[in-house]
């Protein structure tokens, strides 16, 4: 196992020279290795990562992102999903190939102002992102507050094999459900849901620090402490609360189970 | 006005290569996707950054890269004579050159069909503003995440009285023999805005234009520092007398 | 709001590496040495209306400059100065790209270089141009008409900016017992430079002096210099590009290279000599 090593860079810093590949937010000039983006540099043997700390979240085929519906027209549904472009969920794909306009009114189905959880199913930088709520778990979200944190940080939320996020969960009694785009949805008792927005931003704030597992471990255990008094009831994992009105039912889930330290 | 005094010391005291204090803040207009607070000796100025974003108007979307917008504007108050809040034909130029100033160091083709906005304000200005502005604007533009090459510094050399001066403010600006704006990608080592005006024989240029170069170099230590210090610890401002 | 979108010329990819080749070879696509400038021909007193014209002719580019001179307020900071004040329009006329309008940026930025270079290089005495210290001086208005483009607008208007100039004549005023009171008699301005503006453009690894439409088309960046009297007096980079610290001094040696050659084509054109040399 090669050494990992960290280091803060900014635009062209250089890295590292020699028989170096530069695998993400790095870029090289003959055999020497510059940063891209501000963030950590993390070498693993001869690739060169660097894990960017700030940046808009760009669409990738299959990420799991949460979007509020910003406008409806007669064939689609436009959805703010946090990037430079608004996203397109197609009438076709929600009701089918049948679909025509006169029988089939959009709004009935998704709102302008509703939050819907959708796959991302296309996006090649010429055309703008194009979603689908074909499958488990996607449509219209659970009743719960947004929170938006940058996507960069979405990683470190949801933890080596979604550990953070199943910590923050427990602690606050709330379902969480995380978009890559960095919009999450926390749904439970108001004071849980109080509780996972400031752990969520408090991830977001040191998500580049060492330790954090632990500090947020802390953080939590404290504040329950303080909420010793509250009834028990408030202290139970979800389960005990569905959501009132959905024709799926999203859960909670990181889409993927990698390393916390996994880049965007 | 005597600009340069027999000790060889300039009015604000300085020797003659020598900078104005230099504090950048990073992160600091929530509303912005990346940001910069600039003090350099008097001069107060923003950088802001909004995008990648959706272009407007559609139809001056490049296919293949994102299109650069960059505003330089000058408050009423920034001056003494009150400056007519309308764009100038000076800050209009100004504009332009900075756009082009930073152009080299950003890999647009990250983002195609998307605009970056720049948009700096000077609220207080004291010579050397538009190397101030693009030193705060890359800074801005790091802290949105965009992806760039390099980042960009910026110091005017000068002359007054037949010396060579650094880094000048607003009366050596005014009164002085000449002006040489430089800004420079210091890991590139490439030069992306250059300007001049005065009188400078091929030898004094090139003494002018290394002693900027060199300035640059030490600007970048106090940009790159309060890019970086802004994931340290919050964002508390990095001051540094060079 | 300036906007790197910009509506020109495209060249394909082919033509480029075409263009590219050819430079690799010391030759440019219309037979020129890279450092060559196109036949530049220079017309004085084109515009009877105007106090002193000149059009200029830089290959396929085509400047008509006129001078106004008028009586003015000084500028406050400089009460016993004249004024002088250069404007610039690419018409449409020009090119299939330029738009009417306002004064676009490059328009701007094409009038405040030329005005620099005029300016820092002292070509006119400004202060001789003041009927009354403090309360009257002469304004000298130079507006220059871009009729053609076909590249390197920076040194076209600037040498007919200079002819212009040179060429100028106007009736002065005195102060006859508190009254001001126009002169019969017609008066060149006091010259005392010829600043000549060149104007390299960076393509790939190459310098090219005097660019056309389709080689700044293709082209990274420009720089220019203003040299007068073997100094410069003017500089500005332009374009999306960048130079090295070498090559920005290379473009400075190139152009004071270049400028005695077209310093002596402007003073013959406008009958200016050289002091100490015959006409």
């Amino acid at each position: 196992m090669s050494k990992v090593e960290r280091k803060y860079v900014v635009p062209g810093d250089f890295i590292a020279e020699g028989d170096f590949v530069p695998v993400s937010n790095a870029y090289s000039i003959g055999n020497k290795v510059y940063a891209m983006r501000v963030g950590l540099c993390e070498l693993e043997g001869n690739k060169v990562k660097v894990i960017p700390l700030s940046g808009p979240y760009v669409p990738k085929p299959d990420d799991v992102v949460v979007g509020v519906v910003t406008d409806v027209s007669a064939f689609a549904w436009t959805v703010d999903i946090n990037s430079f472009f608004p996203a397109f969920l197609p009438a076709s794909g929600v009701y089918g190939r049948r679909f025509t306009p006169e029988k089939d009114d959009l709004r009935s189905k998704f709102d302008v102002g509703d939050t819907i959880i959708a796959l991302v199913a296309a996006f090649d930088r010429s055309k703008d992102p194009m979603l689908s709520v074909s499958g488990p778990r996607l449509g219209l979200a659970p009743r719960g507050d947004v929170v938006k944190i940058e996507p960069v940080k979405v990683p470190r939320l949801i933890g080596r094999r979604g550990s953070m996020s199943k910590m923050i969960e427990e602690a606050s009694g709330c379902k969480i459900i995380i978009g890559q785009n960095g919009y999450i949805i926390v749904s439970g008792p108001p004071e849980g849901a109080a509780l996972a927005a400031e752990a969520i931003h408090m991830v977001e704030d040191l998500a580049h620090t060492s330790g954090l597992t632990e500090r947020i471990e802390k953080f939590l255990a404290e504040r329950l402490g303080l909420t010793e008094a509250a009834p028990a009831a408030e202290r139970e994992p979800v389960a005990a609360s569905p959501p009132a009105d959905t024709s799926s039912e999203p859960s909670a889930d990181a889409p993927n189970e990698e390393d916390s330290t996994e880049e965007n | 006005m005597n600009l340069i005094d027999e000790n060889g010391l300039r009015i604000d005291g300085r020797k003659l290569d020598e900078l104005r204090p230099v504090k950048i803040e990073v992160g600091v207009l929530k509303n912005a996707d990346g940001s910069a607070y600039i003090e350099w000796g008097k001069n107060k100025i923003f950088a802001a950054v909004h995008g990648p974003k959706e272009c407007h108007p559609k139809h001056i979307a490049m296919a293949d890269r994102a299109v650069l917008k960059c505003r330089y504007h000058m408050a009423p108050f920034s001056v003494p004579d009150r400056k007519a809040p309308a764009p100038s034909r000076r800050e209009i130029e100004l504009s332009k050159v900075i756009r082009e100033a930073l152009t080299p160091a950003l890999i647009l083709e990250e983002y195609p069909r998307t605009a970056i906005e720049i948009y700096v304000e000077i609220l207080t200005s004291d010579g050397g503003s538009r190397a101030a502005s693009i030193t705060a604007a890359a800074a801005a533009l790091a802290d949105a995440g965009i992806t760039m090459r390099d980042m960009v510094v910026s110091v005017a050399a000068g002359k007054a009285q037949d010396k060579l001066i650094l880094d000048l403010c607003d009366e050596e600006d005014k009164e002085g023999q000449v002006d040489l704006p430089v800004a420079y990608m210091p890991n590139m080592d490439q030069v992306t805005l250059l300007q001049m005006d005065g009188h400078l024989t091929r030898e004094e240029f090139e003494t002018a234009f290394n002693m900027a170069k060199e300035a640059c170099k030490k600007v970048y230590q106090i940009q790159r520092e309060a890019v970086i210090s802004r994931y340290f610890g919050g964002s508390t401002p990095k001051s540094k007398e060079a | 709001m300036s906007t790197s979108y910009r509506k020109a010329l495209f060249v394909d990819n082919l033509r480029r590496e075409q263009m590219l080749e050819e430079y690799s070879r010391g030759r440019r696509a219309d037979g020129r040495g890279l450092s060559e400038y196109r036949e530049l021909k220079i017309q004085p007193g084109t515009m009877i209306k105007a106090n002193g014209s000149a059009t200029v002719d830089l290959g396929f580019t085509r400047v008509v400059a006129g001078v106004k001179v008028s009586v003015g307020t000084p500028f406050p900071d400089t009460p016993d100065e004249g004024i002088i004040m250069v404007g610039a329009e690419v018409l449409p006329i020009a090119s299939a790209y330029a738009e009417p309008g306002p004064p676009d940026e490059d328009s701007i930025e094409l009038a405040r270089v030329v005005d620099r270079g005029v300016r820092e290089s002292h070509m006119i005495d400004l202060s001789q141009m003041v009927i009354e210290a403090g309360k009257k001086v002469y304004s000298i208005f130079v507006d220059v008409a871009i009729v053609n483009v076909d590249g390197n607008l920076l040194d076209a208007t600037s040498y007919a900016v200079v002819a212009a100039l040179v060429n100028t004549k106007f009736k002065k005023m005195t102060l006859k017992e508190d009254q001001v009171v126009e002169l019969e008699e017609l008066s060149p301005l006091p010259i005392q430079a010829i600043p000549v503006s060149i104007t390299t453009s960076k393509v790939g690894d190459f310098l090219l002096s005097d660019a056309t439409t389709e080689e700044e088309a293709i082209q990274e960046a420009r720089l220019t210099f203003a040299i007068s009297d073997g100094k410069a007096c003017a500089a500005q980079k332009g374009g999306q590009g960048s130079f090295s610290p070498e090559q920005v001094l290379k473009v400075l040696d190139l152009a004071m290279m270049k400028s005695p050659e077209i310093e002596a084509k402007i003073r013959e054109a406008v009958g200016f000599a050289k002091e100490g040399s015959s006409p």
